[in-house]
């Protein structure tokens, strides 16, 4: 008899299987598949249904207990030197195949009913089949490099669902800004890689971890070098998880379909960032500096994240800010050296914000039965209010979300996010102090959500406002798909009952972490957790909790008064006195406009003229065309500005600089 | 070592399977120029006659090389000698290793696709497929061909049909592509041709046998001039900057499956030309210019990627993008241990695979829309949503995505560069970030492209058109599995090159690390 962990190989293998299946069938029999269209959805779920099943086996077994599990083979080889892959199953694995299993299960119901009417609903299917595979390939991988393999094929799945609906331009550009973003963290992450391969010779996390403090204790890497490797490593957990300042393609992601920004961009592939840091916790613990940066990184984020939600209209880019700030929570732990905290975080948030987005998807759903299709019109609160009384189940499990989040006790939000600011307090007391004031404006910001959505009076037949906020966005006003037919309905079954599924453990999850007997960090840390609850104090805790949970009610109170019984006008309050901070938070801190101004421009630019002096002056010096130009009037002209010879005269100067420098450098 | 001892020895094939292998196809050139002139009434039979006899081709390679072949045997396998021309010591001598054998099959597939994808071609029909087959025995006799005469005209006899092929079926400015390919790569033959004759005459004895030219050893000024001149001669195919240009314009005008050849078959001899004779003939002077090889190939990668960038015509695009990797393969080779050449093979195999399906798959949409230019171009996965998926997945492996073969490459080489003692740290590490940039600007030109191209509203103009039928699903997925299937399992490639790569990488540890201070003047 296997145990299950023998058999969690076969864990992403199911996915795999009924995508590829599926897929080469899309191309191949394009017109056959889609007929089948509802029997292929359910093999596609049953495929991740049995995943699930195995990963609570798994789970179950590290529950009880059972050691670890590592087979490993070999990939790829060249002379002495092999490439390993292979799969690992321990509490913390385990605890998230079992997480992302179950959401994306639930999601793949909930989209049977969101997508039912998409021309595209198999080739959905089969991106989000993709997509666990390669996220769950990513749980189980033994080494850097293998995580690395998985890592990219997440950013992948992310760009083809991103840029699923292929004919909005919208779409196609944040599907290529999330891409080359995540790039320029697999950049880091790839050098890192191979820095620590260069180091220690290994791309085990023990492995590396071990080999990397020898080498710098005897001296053979120097202590600089060592820290820049590992914060190499780092960029690339600081593009997947969406940390400043490479958060810029996580709102923009929210173009994709809404159950994907609740599976990929809220609960599982944006967590991944924040595993990668947990499984490299042996790594950066010989490293405080690390941790500190880190920290401070996680700080940054999660204040920004909070900010600029505030003044969001659009309720998914709300939803997605506020993504930003609780990933940035997540960090702030792993920076504090406390992975169990800012793992149990993770998983917290999972539940409420898969659950948040799957409700706004609702609403949205809703609201384009009103106002049609354009995202513009359909996920903007100016035009929503009032849709508790027409859609109550998706209202209520928002309404959960809302208090998870904010950190009212006892749901799930509360103890993990008091596990960090409590270790945020131990350790870096100005971190806390902005992660505390978070807490409020988290509160505040999700509260503005709930009642501008939910309460008061509906406002998407005001044709006006309609027309004033397409305007706005530049787009054209069509008017023959703007007859709003419909009215407001609840969402059928299969997606009301995802949000009441994932409520559940919105509610409840949070009791498995109570710092005085946590389970969580039991299972994840034994040691830890013995010794945590050994020295807790009811006084210590009762002050921390009782500040936390007194700034989130004020902020859950300013935004009643503001928003629920429309007491204070904020706008004259705050917006009007203070204009220059109310455009830099609507204008998400002009980071958007500094990357397009700097490196979007910048790159064309240069490779417009490194264009130039490839046609002009190496193809002309190589052709020997030079010299026949120089006698027509034209290439006369173009010598006299000298823009040739000074590019002429750069391109061999500098490769001849290279070739000396590396002369001197290259061989020892 | 003694010619006739070789000749005797029991290596010696027992029927000339190699030669079969080369012959086939010009076998079938021979027959098609000779069959009567029926375009009129049987359009189609050139071109099924050049498919059945590509076919036969290829698959008698697959049968030869997956029989006949011993994967973990050293040195030439299947060998064949044949005197030639004995009064310039001409010998007709082939022989396979690890390093020829995957790039037969290679060429000897994207032919038979090219050909495939030429179904609809309507002008001139006789010559074009003929044409194809003298090449499709060319290409196999340059990476066959076991002596250096022999190899050299198979070099020069290959260019002919290639010429031809961009000058008569090409875009408007065909005649100046053409002609520049043929100036570029007939001056640079000359200097091969010089220097594998400099090198045959020197010392006590003649040869033009590659395996003895081998165990020769040279004296250090000839054999670095040797070296520039193979450098620069086998460079231009390669192509490695500043002889590229004529790359970009040879794609823009060629139609898609003579680029199909280009990208995947002529790219692939420099390539392979660099390893058989800088590198093995050659292995003192190569690794003194090792790292002048590592600094041309971080250039080549950056400067084809900001070129590929600007460039507005879809298979320009393409073309720099060719430059851009085929800095790998140098970088590779530069990196003069196993793991370095071995990420240089698979590199080679591997863009072969993704260069052609993407030049495959340009040419099925060309064929419909009949514009290549970029912004003139948008919403075509509306219209042709698997041609779409082709194209995406394609660009995918080009920059590559892991779980296809062009990140197992990539990866290799990097390891290669990172483990190799012989530079220092600061020289890899410069190495490195500078090629992990081009990592990053790879996504940006392809995914533009493909944004530029298939994403956005659909255009009205091309609501008509019709998807990819049976016949362009077959080839894309000809091309788009393997590179797939390497990508999953790299050792089915791999398993084909190691023992040859690894004894490449070990003669040369049999050589000292000469610093380039002490070679170059001004060092």
């Amino acid at each position: 008899m296997h145990s299950a962990a023998e058999l969690a190989w076969l864990i992403p293998l199911f996915p795999l299987l009924g995508a590829v299946v599926v897929g080469l069938g899309l191309i191949s029999f394009n017109r056959r598949i889609n007929q089948v269209r509802k029997p292929v959805a359910i093999s596609l779920v049953s495929c991740i249904g049995i995943s699930a099943i195995f990963s609570y086996a798994v789970l179950w077994e590290q529950l009880r207990g059972v050691p670890p599990v590592e087979h490993l083979f070999v990939w790829a080889s060249a002379g002495n030197f092999t490439i390993p892959m292979g799969y690992v199953v321990d509490p913390l694995g385990a605890v998230m195949l079992a997480l992302v299993t179950t959401i994306a299960l639930l999601v793949m119901i909930y989209s049977h009913g969101y997508m039912a009417h998409d021309k595209g609903y198999v080739r959905f299917f089969t991106y989000l089949a993709l997509f666990s595979s390669s996220m769950l390939g990513l749980i189980v991988s033994p080494n850097l490099l293998e995580i690395y393999v998985f890592w990219e094929l997440v950013g992948m799945c992310s760009y083809l669902l991103v840029g699923f609906w292929y004919d909005r331009d919208g779409a196609a550009h944040a599907a290529q800004k999330a891409f080359v973003v995540n790039r320029v963290g697999d950049f880091g992450l790839l050098l890192g890689i191979l820095g620590l391969f260069w180091a220690t010779g290994s791309f085990d996390f023990n492995g590396i971890a071990l080999g990397l403090s020898e080498a710098v204790d005897i001296g053979a890497v120097p202590g600089w070098a060592a820290l820049t490797l590992c914060l190499l490593v780092f960029m690339g957990p600081m593009a997947k998880s969406a940390q400043f300042p490479l958060h810029v393609w996580l709102p923009d992601a929210m173009e994709g379909p809404t159950p994907i920004s609740a599976l990929i961009h809220a609960a599982t592939m944006v967590a991944a960032g924040v595993f990668l840091v947990a499984r490299l916790e042996p790594l950066y613990s010989h490293f405080p500096v690390v941790g500190l940066v880190i920290a401070v990184v996680g700080t940054i984020t999660c204040f920004l994240g909070a900010s600029i939600a505030l003044t969001q209209m659009d309720l998914k880019k709300g939803l997605a800010y506020s993504t930003v700030s609780q990933l940035g929570y997540m960090m702030l732990a792993m920076g504090c050296g406390a992975p169990v905290a800012g793992m149990f975080h993770l998983v917290t948030h999972a539940f409420f914000k898969a659950m948040m987005f799957l409700g706004s998807g609702s609403v949205i759903h809703a609201m384009e039965a009103v106002v049609g299709h354009e995202p513009i019109l359909a996920q903007d609160m100016r035009l929503m209010g009032g849709l508790r009384k027409k859609m109550p189940i998706t209202a209520i499990t928002f309404f959960v979300g809302c208090i998870a989040i904010s950190g009212v006790p006892p749901l799930a939000g509360f103890w993990s996010k008091d596990e960090i600011l409590g270790q945020a307090f131990n350790t870096y007391p100005i971190l806390w102090l902005v992660g505390l004031l978070t807490a409020g404006l988290t509160a505040f910001y999700m509260f503005r959500l709930y009642f501008l959505t939910f309460e008061g009076s509906f406002r998407g037949n005001d044709e006006n406002l309609q027309k004033q906020l397409l305007a706005d966005a530049g787009k054209e006003i069509e008017d023959e798909e703007h007859h709003s037919a419909g009215t407001l309905h609840e969402s059928p079954w299969s997606m009301t009952s995802p949000l009441i599924v994932l409520a559940v453990p919105s509610v409840l999850i949070g009791l498995l972490g109570v710092p005085w007997n946590s389970k969580f960090s039991f299972l994840l840390n034994p040691v830890e957790a013995i010794e945590a609850a050994e020295k807790f104090h009811f006084g210590e805790f009762l002050t921390l909790a009782g500040a936390s949970v007194a700034i989130s009610f004020t902020g859950i109170i300013i935004a009643v008064m503001a928003y629920g019984l429309n007491r204070i006008d904020l706008k004259k309050l705050f917006a009007e006195r203070f204009p220059s901070i109310n455009s830099f938070l609507s204008n998400k801190w002009y980071l958007d406009d500094i990357n397009e101004k700097i490196f979007v421009k910048g790159s064309r630019r240069l490779a417009r003229e490194v264009l130039e002096v490839d046609a002009k002056v190496v193809d002309g010096v190589v052709n020997l065309t030079g010299l026949l130009t120089l006698g027509s009037g034209e290439g006369l002209k173009y010598f006299e500005t000298g823009r040739a010879q000074f590019y002429a005269l750069v391109v061999f100067a500098g490769v001849i600089a290279l070739v000396a420098l590396f002369g001197v450098l290259g061989p020892t | 070592m003694d010619a006739n001892l070789l000749l005797t020895s029991a290596s010696q094939s027992s029927f000339p399977w190699l030669s079969l292998i080369v012959l086939l196809p010009s076998l079938g050139a021979l027959v098609l120029a000779v069959l009567p002139e029926n375009e009129e009434k049987n359009p189609n039979l050139s071109r099924n006659f050049a498919l059945t006899f590509l076919l036969s081709d290829f698959l008698l390679m697959l049968a030869v090389f997956g029989r006949l072949f011993k994967n973990h045997q050293e040195g030439l396998q299947l060998i064949e000698r044949y005197n030639w021309v004995p009064s310039i010591g001409l010998e007709w001598s082939l022989g396979a290793d690890g390093i020829s054998t995957p790039l037969v099959i290679l060429s000897g597939l994207i032919t038979l696709l090219a050909a495939a994808a030429s179904w609809k071609l309507k002008s001139k029909t006789k010559l074009y497929f003929a044409l194809l087959l003298v090449q499709a025995s060319a290409q196999a006799l340059v990476f066959l061909s076991q002596d250096f005469l022999l190899f050299f005209l198979a070099w020069e006899l290959e260019l002919v049909p290639v010429y031809l092929l961009i000058a008569i079926w090409g875009g408007k400015r065909r005649l100046y592509a053409a002609t520049k390919f043929i100036l570029y790569t007939a001056l640079a033959s000359l200097l091969i041709l010089i220097s594998g004759l400099a090198l045959a005459l020197s010392g006590d004895s003649f040869t033009l046998n590659l395996n003895e030219l081998t165990n020769k050893s040279f004296n250090g000024g000839l054999s670095l001039f040797c070296y520039l001149g193979f450098l620069v001669g086998f460079g231009v195919k390669l192509p490695i900057f500043p002889l590229h240009t004529w790359l970009p314009d040879a794609h823009g005008e060629a139609n898609a499956p003579v680029s199909m050849i280009l990208a995947g078959v002529l790219l692939k001899m420099g390539g392979y030309a660099l390893l058989r004779f800088n590198v093995q003939i050659l292995p003192e002077a190569h690794m003194q210019l090792a790292p002048a090889l590592i600094v041309i190939g971080i250039v080549n990668i950056i400067y084809g990627a900001l070129n590929a960038f600007a460039q507005d015509n879809v298979k320009r695009r393409i073309a720099c993008s060719s430059v851009s990797h085929m800095g790998f393969v140098l970088l590779g080779i530069g990196a003069i241990n196993s793991l370095g050449i071995s990420g240089a093979m698979l590199q080679m195999i591997s863009h072969g695979l993704i260069a052609a399906a993407m030049f495959f798959i340009t040419g099925v949409f060309y064929e419909r829309t009949n514009t290549l230019s970029i912004p003139n171009m948008g919403g075509l996965a509306k219209v042709l949503p698997i041609t779409f998926a082709f194209f995406l997945a394609s660009s995918l492996a080009s920059l590559a995505l892991p779980g296809m073969s062009g990140f197992i490459s990539e990866l290799t080489v990097f390891l290669g560069v990172t483990s190799q003692e012989n530079f220092t740290s600061v020289f890899r590490a410069i190495t490195i970030l500078i090629a992990a940039i081009g990592l990053v600007l790879t996504p940006i030109y392809l995914l533009s492209m493909c944004r530029r191209v298939f994403f956005g509203p659909r255009i009205p103009a091309l609501a008509t058109i019709e998807e990819m039928n049976p016949r362009e699903l077959t080839i894309g997925l000809s091309l788009v599995i393997p590179t797939l299937v390497i990508g999953f399992w790299p050792r089915i490639a791999i398993d084909l090159y190691e023992t040859s790569t690894n004894a490449i990488a070990q003669k040369l540890t049999e050589h000292s690390f000469i610093s380039l201070t002490q070679v170059l003047p001004f060092g």
